[in-house]
């Protein structure tokens, strides 16, 4: 076996360890991973250690994240967020031939054309980042603080719909868990069903 | 590969959408005076495509409806069918119903009309439907039906109805006894019957209490069967009933609900 493969191998036999060892729970540490970004550039959950990492799970055929990018709400929420100092990566876990895959290019333009601020897009199509999350729906969203807990896990809001008008009169779980977990606080609502389009895995 | 969002208002009973015919009908031909109706909406799906039980499990919305009723008419619940179990891949199990399905519900209606008038039901229909993709559909149902105080069954819609019914699940046999006890990780479903119970499956009826994708484990009993399944990492307290629909071959579909043992640990 040579030098390459033997990593790869490697490789492999952490993911499987740490998707076994860890529950994705909240109150437990968030799975570290490394994953390539729409720019080509890697990035690694522990280069974010002493911030709030916020995850969000896309797919822009679906109605559900429609919703939040069509009426402006998830770019708000991006823009708000990383003016206040957290990281905001969206991750795209469709598999090759499925609704929502992208090419690193037709992200950035998507990103462009839907004015959307987030960090950084991580592109899962192999959806290893995925598993390792077990992220379920798009939108699915994850608050990590920066000890590198996981400190939400679950739904954007209250109104599992997919329409737009219900976007006012809801209770936004990511901000209530960032307001929270930044004022020092427990997260009161800390765990959620997430609610949208299934992920596109390949299997 | 973009869809559609399909809007069809049509004042007609029976509405097709992208992926969907839809269709308000009565069990019976007339409405009687001081009794009931049985109603129902009828979902015939285009092949491959599916829509969701009241918990659709991991992804998916169910159905709703606004009912618009003539003054003095309430309407119960939907009575929902035993859903089929769906994954789409590893991550994920969701909940709900292919081909076609019937969701019933009882209009109660008042004792004040008179006979030869006619009365219309409408409901305001929405709902998710998804293959690969998943689109939201939606449309107006209305259904028009004469006031007589003789009894009239629909005998072609009786038949759909009678097939539904026997999916909807009842009430546990006297006798048989549910509950369930919590350990850190996992629900062990304790089912006292009459018999032993080899296979059986349990569909939960709230969210985010047990791991749908992970196999559930039926350890039969000389009285039953104990069913243990993985908690979801959703559940960060502990709960006091386990709600939900079991369902066994050859065995009509029971609802459970069981309370809470003393924690094993």
């Amino acid at each position: 076996m040579n030098q390459r493969y033997r990593f790869i191998f490697r490789g492999f036999a952490v993911l499987a360890l740490i998707a076994s060892a860890f529950a994705v729970k909240v109150g437990d540490p968030a799975p570290g991973f490394t994953a390539v970004d729409s720019n080509g550039k890697q990035q690694r959950l522990s280069d974010y250690k002493g911030k709030f990492v916020v995850l969000e799970w896309h797919n822009q055929g679906c109605p559900y994240t429609k919703k939040h990018y069509e009426s402006g709400n998830m770019q708000r929420l991006q823009k708000e967020w990383t003016e206040k100092g957290v990281v905001w990566l969206t991750v795209i876990s469709s598999a090759p031939g499925t609704q929502g895959f992208v090419t690193p290019s037709q992200e950035n333009d998507y990103l462009k054309t839907m004015k959307a601020s987030p960090t950084a897009v991580l592109m899962d199509p192999g959806g290893s980042l995925g598993h390792l999350y077990a992220a379920k729906t798009t939108p699915h969203m994850f608050v990590i603080d920066p000890a590198g807990m996981l400190v939400y896990n679950g739904a954007i809001d209250d109104h599992p719909t997919s329409n737009q008008g219900d976007i006012p009169n809801s209770k936004n779980y990511v901000s209530m868990a960032l307001e929270q977990a930044m004022g020092g606080k427990p997260v009161a609502e800390a765990a959620t069903r997430p609610y949208g389009c299934s992920v596109k895995y390949k299997d | 590969m973009l869809v559609m969002f399909t809007i069809s208002a049509a004042i007609l009973a029976r509405a097709a959408t992208q992926h969907a015919t839809v269709e308000l009908i009565s069990r019976q031909t007339s409405v009687k005076p001081g009794s009931h109706v049985q109603l129902g909406v009828h979902f015939m799906l285009e092949k491959g495509w599916h829509i969701y039980w009241i918990n659709p499990g991991d992804s998916g919305q169910p159905p709703s409806f606004k009912w618009h009723l003539p003054s003095g008419f309430s309407a119960g619940e939907i009575q929902w069918p035993r859903p089929e179990r769906l994954q789409p891949n590893k991550e994920l199990v969701d909940y709900g119903y292919g081909d076609e399905i019937l969701l019933p519900l009882t209009i109660h209606t008042p004792p004040g009309i008179s006979n030869g008038a006619s009365v219309e039901f409408g409901a305001e229909a929405k709902w998710l439907v998804c293959r690969e993709v998943c689109i939201p559909e939606q449309t107006n149902l209305h259904l028009k039906l004469p006031v007589s105080s003789a009894a009239s069954v629909d005998q072609q819609h009786a038949q759909l109805f009678e097939k539904t019914y026997k999916l909807i699940p009842k009430p546990l046999p006297s006798g048989w006894k549910t509950s369930f006890a919590s350990t850190k990780d996992e629900f062990i479903l304790t089912i006292r019957a009459s018999k032993p119970i080899t296979q059986a499956e349990f569909f939960p009826l709230d969210p985010g209490q047990i791991d749908n994708p992970a196999p559930q484990k039926v350890q039969p009993t000389p009285q039953g069967a104990r069913i243990t399944m993985k908690k979801s990492d959703l559940l960060l307290k502990p709960i006091s009933t386990l709600r939900g629909v079991l369902v066994m071959p050859g065995d009509p579909a029971y609802q459970i609900e069981a309370p809470a043992r003393q924690p094993i640990q």
